[in-house]
């Protein structure tokens, strides 16, 4: 697997602008002049407050959408269609709620054109892996939510990604399940090492999982600032690193960078709200 | 501290199997109930039809009795009408329905699919959809029989016209709601445009269709019967129709009460096949609620 993926699956982008033109006819600048590296393999997080754009840095990423302006490039080729070799792990768990697990996480093999009686092998595989053997007949609402986290993630993984965005996959989670979850990741992560941009709200959870985390202003989002996480790998459990002197160290600096953005984009908000005359 | 507990959960145990046996009892003598209930109001209802009309204070040429309904039945059964025997008169019936009912679905589903998922195509029909959704469909029948005459197609068209509509709505509906992620996700797993339809447009569709069938049965079964009306040579339609043109009220409502069985009949099939449809879908509560505990 890792040396399929020597190389690839890094992202760069360089001055991508998203508008976003809403029914009426008014355009709406979701994200402007983002320069972005991750490295191939690398595990990068990015933190902003909310609407700032990470999404939409992840659907560029994953070819979904095109950039209004500048370029993004994965792989070093430059995205013009779904991107190869990516998948995505939503907040909400994207499993068709028709087909039984093992069924869900095959999809990525049958999509490729995978004899299905061979799919659904490498997909009862996959669900032994993120420990779930004993449940590939269960259909996703028999499941609890962390399970169905898992299977996304197996669903996910089955293609052997060389990119992997993630859009807040634990944030619907509770804490217990969630610190269980950053741990799984972690693992299967170092197994194959895709590259990963991970989104989320949750400044400590970027910090425990990332090399990398990416600061997005207050929307329209731009790169804020980039801070190198420097604990060493394998990290172990995410609820003890958590402290780690060097951690609450960065945790601090990181903090006081993502300060000002949560608070412009709060007054941002009420503003609007007044405006409306919501508030 | 084991001995104790053990003892302890035998007694409880015998509790337990009380309480739930109790609770069984409960459920099944409430069911009796109610059955005898319902019974209980066909015999009241019927009876004062069938006594008023010995008495005279209903007056049987109008309104008919159950007797005479039912004396007509064996005699439709036995003898047959003046139009082949009574089974091949439910025979036609049910045949217009049911391909009625297959081209309608048929249809409904793939030009519901279709403008759903083309947004364009939507944008350009939906005006015209509308005016033809606004017209009372049941007039169209009698274009259809001018058109295509007595016989079998201009019932086997009037009743796909009219569950079409009803299964063209939902199915549009249900493509245009698919839930986007799932769309997204297939994507990126590397789905094709048809194997996005057929794996995750289509199937998430097929709640809502199912949902518009159990409808879409009815009307095939009123656009056969209402065909047969406006002109046939054999049909339940036709049955009735000549059954009120020679003022028999035993003919009419007997033919109604086998409509309804064979509605009903349908009904129960359909259901079953709704089952094994959607099993993959949680039970709901209203399943899992029990009457009594």
């Amino acid at each position: 697997m890792n040396a399929a993926n020597a190389g690839m699956g890094g992202v760069v982008m360089t001055n991508v602008t998203k508008r976003f033109v809403t029914p009426t006819g008014a355009a709406m600048t979701a994200i402007r002049d983002i320069n972005l590296t991750v490295e191939p393999g690398q595990f990068c997080a990015i933190v902003g407050p909310t609407g700032c754009g990470k999404s939409t840095t992840l659907t560029l990423a994953a070819g979904l959408e095109r950039p209004s302006a500048g370029t993004v490039a994965v792989s070093g080729k430059q995205v013009d269609g779904i991107t190869r070799g990516a998948s995505f792990v939503f907040q909400t768990d994207a499993l068709l709620p028709w087909k039984p697990v093992e069924a869900n996480v095959a999809l990525g093999p049958v999509f490729r054109g995978v004899a299905k009686r061979e799919a659904l092998q490498q997909a009862r595989d996959w669900l032994k892996v993120v420990g779930l053997s004993g449940f590939e007949k269960h259909f996703p609402h028999q499941l609890s939510g962390g399970m169905r986290k898992r299977v996304s993630l197996a669903a996910a993984l089955i293609n052997e990604p060389s990119m992997l965005l993630m859009d807040e996959p634990f944030s619907a989670l509770d804490v217990q399940t969630r610190a269980i979850m950053s741990n799984e990741l972690l693992s299967l992560w170092e197994k194959s090492r895709p590259s990963v941009m991970f989104v989320t709200h949750d400044l400590e959870e970027a910090i425990a999982l990332a090399d990398k985390v990416v600061v997005i202003t207050a929307g329209p989002g731009t790169v804020k600032a980039v801070f190198e996480v420097d604990l060493p790998r394998p990290r172990g459990a995410v609820q003890e690193i958590r402290f780690a002197p060097r951690f609450l160290e960065l945790y601090q600096q990181i903090w006081q960078s993502l300060k000002e953005e949560v608070e412009r984009a709060y007054r941002q908000q009420v503003s609007s709200n007044l405006n409306r005359g919501v508030a | 501290m084991t001995t104790m507990s053990a003892a302890t959960a035998t007694p409880l145990a015998g509790d337990e199997q009380a309480i739930t046996s109790a609770a069984r009892e409960r459920l099944r003598r409430r069911r009796i109930q109610v059955l005898i209930a319902q019974l209980a109001v066909a015999v009241v209802v019927l009876g004062t039809w069938q006594l008023g009309t010995m008495i005279g204070a209903i007056d049987p040429f109008f309104f008919g009795s159950p007797l005479g309904i039912v004396m007509r039945l064996v005699d439709w059964f036995a003898n047959g009408t003046a139009y082949g025997s009574f089974w091949e008169q439910i025979g036609t019936t049910l045949e217009e329905a049911l391909l009625g009912f297959v081209f309608g679905v048929g249809g409904g589903i793939v030009v519901g699919v279709l403008l759903g998922e083309v947004p364009f195509l939507a944008d350009v029909f939906s005006p015209y959809i509308k005016i033809v959704n606004a017209l009372p469909r049941i007039v169209l029948g009698s274009i259809f029989v001018m058109w295509l005459g007595l016989g079998l197609p201009s019932k086997v068209l009037l009743a796909a016209v009219l569950v079409f509509f009803v299964v063209f709505f939902n199915a549009f509906q249900g493509v245009r709601s698919v839930d986007r992620n799932l769309v997204a996700n297939a994507r990126i797993l590397g789905a094709s445009r048809l194997q996005v339809v057929q794996h995750v447009v289509f199937p998430s569709a097929m709640t809502w269709i199912i949902a518009s069938l159990h409808v879409a049965l009815g009307f095939s079964i009123i656009g056969a019967i209402v065909g047969e009306f406006l002109g046939a040579q054999n049909g339940l339609g036709l049955v009735i129709a000549t059954a009120q043109n020679t003022f028999d009220a035993n003919g009419v409502f007997g033919a109604m009460l086998v409509i309804g069985l064979l509605a009903l009949g349908a009904e129960a099939l359909m259901s079953i096949i709704e089952n094994r449809l959607l099993a993959w879908r949680p039970k709901s509560s209203a399943d899992s609620n029990v009457a009594g505990v």
